[in-house]
């Protein structure tokens, strides 16, 4: 496994509240979300099925995927029922002014 | 319709546009499969583990049986509740979730809708409407009675509990070869009959055409007409039992049999013939029909499930699954599987029926206002202690009739 790096994949002024955005950090397809002024990083595909889930939805601290409505929370990658039963991976994130960082 | 006449109550005559007017046949569908009647499906030594699911028929609705994490078995329809697509496209396989190929939509074994494509549509367009319910739109689930190793099914909620649908008798011949050891699959034979179902069903209700049809069996000392019998049936007449008794005497000298029945023929490998009396009781034969869907055969050491999957009035597919006790030594195995040879589309004895029914049915398809004869053993519709009665086809009829208001 290659070593992991910090990226920079977004600016926070673009991630407002309940935001959820598609970002790339290294080559790794990851989602970014902005819950109760924090911020999460996730793979961006979801384990179920072939969707990214930036194009589901986002309610509190759970993202829906858009095909088979599995659910996970952004926070653990954790998932909440069939159809999935694989978590999401979960990415370490930090926040530097408006420079937001993914360790990918 | 004068055209379609019975005269109430006549069951030695039957008519034989029973057997190919397509009206009759989708009524049979109706009350009959998908009527308050137990279908075979599956053994249960066919999805042994969680996941594991067989593809089956019931009718001519393909549906499929998944053996559950509690060990339950659910069969539900294999027809996609959004646009109706067949999405099981295997025979066997284990899987957590079935997915249809056409929109995805994503299914528990229980036939529990778990997903929908976009759903909530793309970037807030379309999607399915907000009062859409998973819960009311998953596969059809069929009921499931489980007995012994065997697997039925029902499309109707209030059919009878398997028990009472079977009545005591024919429980206690069912539970005869079915007793609870877990039986072992040893593999499938199948055919395309171009006939009508109902014709299988009168043939393993007919003792009457055993020694006249199978030549193989008179020839090989397997059956003689004269040896104890009995035709037995449950009190609505639906199913029934051949059953063959043979002294242990002639059993166990296959030698002597053969030069009696035919002295210049000479079996090449007679260990066909290597029978081992295994059951209480004096039968060697025990062959049982389920109505509607099934023939429960138990022929010296050979036993099967036969199938009935019907396709339309002139045509049915026969699965035939062979299987042993998981027990059984290897010996014993390989004495079922050498006397499978007796059956299935090719078997020494059973290749005879498939061809004659269609033989039946040709004759039968072309003269739709003409009769078959069935007064063998009388007009009555009662047990019997011997083979040379066709009373449990009577009795079939009297029931036919009733459940299909003809």
């Amino acid at each position: 496994m290659t070593e992991q790096t910090w990226h920079r994949v977004a600016s926070l002024s673009d991630l407002p509240e309940g935001a959820m955005a598609a970002v790339d950090a290294g080559g790794s397809p990851i989602a970014l979300y902005r819950v109760d002024g924090q911020v999460h990083a996730t793979a961006n595909v979801c384990t179920h099925g072939r969707a990214r889930l930036t194009d589901g939805y986002l309610e509190g601290h759970l993202v829906e995927c858009p095909l088979h409505q599995g659910q996970f929370d952004v926070r653990t990658g954790a998932p909440q029922g069939l159809p999935v039963t694989r978590p999401l991976k979960v990415h370490e994130v930090r926040v530097e002014g408006d420079d937001v960082f993914v360790l990918a | 319709d004068g055209a379609r006449h019975w005269p109430p109550g006549e069951v030695s005559r039957i008519p034989y546009w029973l057997y190919s007017d397509p009206e009759v046949y989708r009524r049979e569908l109706e009350r009959i499969f998908y009527g308050p009647h137990w279908c075979y499906v599956a053994l249960d030594a066919e999805i042994p583990n969680p996941g594991d699911f067989k593809r089956s028929v019931v009718g001519e609705r393909q549906v499929i049986a998944t053996r559950l994490e509690d060990g339950a078995v659910a069969v539900v329809e294999n027809r996609c509740a959004h646009r109706g697509v067949r999405f099981c496209q295997r025979e066997h396989g284990t899987a957590t979730e079935f997915v249809c190929p056409y929109h995805q939509w994503v299914y528990a074994p229980t036939g529990e809708l778990m997903g929908v494509p976009f759903r909530r549509g793309v970037k807030g367009q379309g999607g399915m409407p907000a009062d859409f319910d998973p819960k009311a739109n998953g596969l059809r689930r069929l009921e499931v009675a489980r007995r012994n190793g065997l697997v039925f099914a029902s499309f109707d909620p209030a059919v009878p509990s398997f028990e009472d649908y079977l009545g005591p008798l024919m429980l206690q011949y069912y539970d005869r070869t079915y007793d609870g050891r877990p039986l072992k699959l040893l593999g499938y034979s199948r055919q395309r009959i171009p006939a009508n179902w109902k014709l299988m069903m009168e043939n393993i209700k007919d003792p009457y055409h055993a020694g006249l049809l199978h030549v193989f069996f008179v020839t090989f000392g397997l059956f003689r007409a004269d040896q104890k019998s009995a035709v037995e049936m449950d009190p609505a007449g639906r199913h029934g039992v051949l059953v063959s008794r043979k002294g242990d005497k002639v059993l166990n000298d296959v030698t002597q049999d053969m030069r009696q029945f035919q002295e210049n023929l000479q079996l090449q490998d007679p260990r066909i013939l290597d029978v081992v009396h295994e059951w209480p009781g004096e039968a060697t034969v025990v062959m049982q029909t389920l109505f509607p869907s099934v023939i429960l055969q138990q022929q010296v050491n050979s036993m099967s499930t036969r199938h009935i999957r019907p396709r339309g009035p002139g045509c049915f597919d026969f699965v035939w699954t062979h299987f042993g006790y998981a027990d059984d030594d290897e010996e014993m195995t390989r004495r079922r599987l050498r006397q499978a040879n007796l059956f299935g589309p090719a078997g020494y004895v059973s290749a005879d029926d498939g061809e004659v029914i269609e033989m039946s049915q040709q004759g039968i398809s072309s003269d739709p206002e003409a009769r078959a004869v069935v007064e063998m053993g009388g007009r009555g519709t009662g047990n019997a202690d011997h083979m040379v009665t066709e009373t449990a086809i009577r009795a079939m009829y009297r029931y036919y009739r009733e459940v299909m208001g003809l």
